[in-house]
């Protein structure tokens, strides 16, 4: 039997939605890679691409807003809607997050780096495989992959512990580090938020199929 | 998107009675349009005026209304033709008391259609309407042995036979089951790639479902006119906002 008009719209409305995130994902690496290499011309692309972000934000509400006024749905189908509209805005704050850490680079990137990248790219590894997972789980319905992230979350919590303790050193030691030091630990710290929202996006992907609100966080 | 029907200055009056003032709108082709309102604002009354089905209720019109241009109330416009290319659906099936077959048939029997071709006709309208497989192997049975909402569909196939250009209907479903609305709902979307499509309903639950553009009637006039999508977000007027927030009506 053919789908129904809110089942297509709703299949439309996740495509949208991972979509997105895709592009979500591509702006949280060049941000990192734009750190990396301190390239500030790379960090205005991020800074573009927010603004890109903040507009597929603005889509997603409108086509939830014009579902639920116009088809009544209830149940699952309100929950998948419902959840869509708020996995969009913590998309859309990862975009946000992303932009600080262009934002640290356009302002920087005459100083050189205090140390070679290596925890925070990692972390940013990690917390991208977790976006990813949550919202595959949400097209596939998958709750055990949903569930599994917040192993990872844990890691990327302790990645960005070392990396702090790692530039408190640093800062104690040389006083004249610490506004190096700073910056990296306000991109660590981006990258360990953003890793938190892909969290909150599996737990709404899991509300989906039980209804039922379920903290992953590894905090 | 190119109005299919519009009506200009359109009034009518049911002897004293100015029942519908100053209607100026257009309905879209291969579209559909829902028209909404309270009880006895006209709504059905506007529907009836788009194909003269109102003629032999005496009443009385002033405008014009343009169907492709041509005004259906002027001077030798053929009341037989129009109501084939405008065709309508009623609130309460009505099938004639005759077979399934027959019912689809006769119309285009009536019109001259050759027999070899009848019998290809009757299946496409009623694969069309979606019941074919519901009904072909009883095509000689009566129609009146029909569940209500086989009826309505065969209704409905009855009128696509006519290979109309648009379909109105009246408060199709409000007769019928919650599983029988839904699947009209979607016959409809179907059906509004081919025609235009004009709904009357009662249920603005089905005209936000169902429409891509909301006319919303009052008292014989039209307040708002819109997409659907905009009329149940964000109504430019207040009646509108108070009529589909149950405040009233």
């Amino acid at each position: 039997m053919p789908k129904g008009f809110l089942a297509q719209e709703i299949d439309e409305l996740k495509a949208d939605l991972v979509e997105m995130g895709e592009y979500v994902v591509r702006s949280v690496n060049l941000s990192i890679e734009s750190l990396r290499l301190l390239d500030p011309d790379m960090a205005e692309d991020v800074v573009t691409m927010d603004e890109n972000i903040d507009h597929q934000r603005i889509e997603i509400e409108r086509k939830c807003l014009r579902l639920i006024a116009t088809q009544q749905p209830v149940a699952r189908d309100l929950r998948v809607i419902m959840a869509t509209f708020s996995m969009a805005t913590d998309l859309e704050r990862i975009g946000d997050h992303a932009e600080d850490i262009a934002s640290i680079v356009i302002r920087h990137a005459d100083e050189p780096l205090l140390k070679p990248l290596i925890d925070i790219p990692r972390m940013t590894e990690v917390a991208m495989g977790m976006l990813r997972d949550a919202l595959r789980s949400l097209v596939d319905e998958n709750d055990e992959l949903a569930k599994k992230l917040c192993e990872r979350d844990a890691i990327v919590d302790g990645l960005y512990d070392q990396v702090f303790r790692e530039l408190l050193v640093f800062m104690m030691a040389d006083p004249k580090t610490i506004a190096r030091a700073t910056y990296l630990i306000m991109a660590a710290q981006a990258v360990e938020r953003i890793a938190d929202l892909a969290t909150n996006i599996a737990e709404r992907s899991l509300y989906i199929t039980t209804g039922v609100y379920s903290e992953l966080n590894a905090d | 998107m190119s109005p299919v029907i519009t009506t200009t200055d359109l009034n009518l009056y049911y002897g004293a009675f100015h029942a519908l003032k100053g209607i100026n709108v257009g309905f879209a082709d291969r579209h559909i349009t829902a028209v909404i309102g309270p009880s006895g604002c006209g709504k059905s009354t506007l529907l009836r005026t788009l194909n003269r089905m109102n003629d032999h209720l005496g009443a009385r019109v002033t405008g014009e209304v343009l169907f492709r241009g041509e005004n259906i109330y002027g001077p030798g416009s053929d009341l037989v033709s129009i109501r084939t290319r405008i065709g309508m659906v009623f609130q309460r099936p009505n099938p004639f008391p005759f077979t399934v077959y027959s019912n689809v048939a006769m119309g285009p029997r009536m019109h001259g259609v050759p027999a070899s071709q009848i019998p290809g006709i009757v299946e496409e309208s009623l694969i069309a309407s979606d019941l074919w497989h519901g009904v072909k192997d009883k095509l000689h049975s009566s129609a009146l042995d029909l569940s209500l909402g086989q009826q309505q569909l065969l209704c409905i196939a009855r009128v696509v036979a006519m290979s109309p250009e648009v379909i109105l209907f009246d408060e199709p479903c409000s007769a019928l089951d919650p599983e029988t609305t839904i699947h009209i709902e979607e016959l409809m979307r179907r059906l509004s790639k081919e025609y235009g499509v004009i709904v009357v309903t009662h249920n603005m639950q089905q005209a936000a479902r169902v429409s891509e553009t909301t006319v919303f009637i009052l008292s014989g006039q039209i307040v708002e006119v819109g997409p659907t999508r905009v009329v149940f977000t964000s109504p430019s007027d207040k009646r509108t906002e108070d009529y589909i927030s149950g405040r009233y009506g």
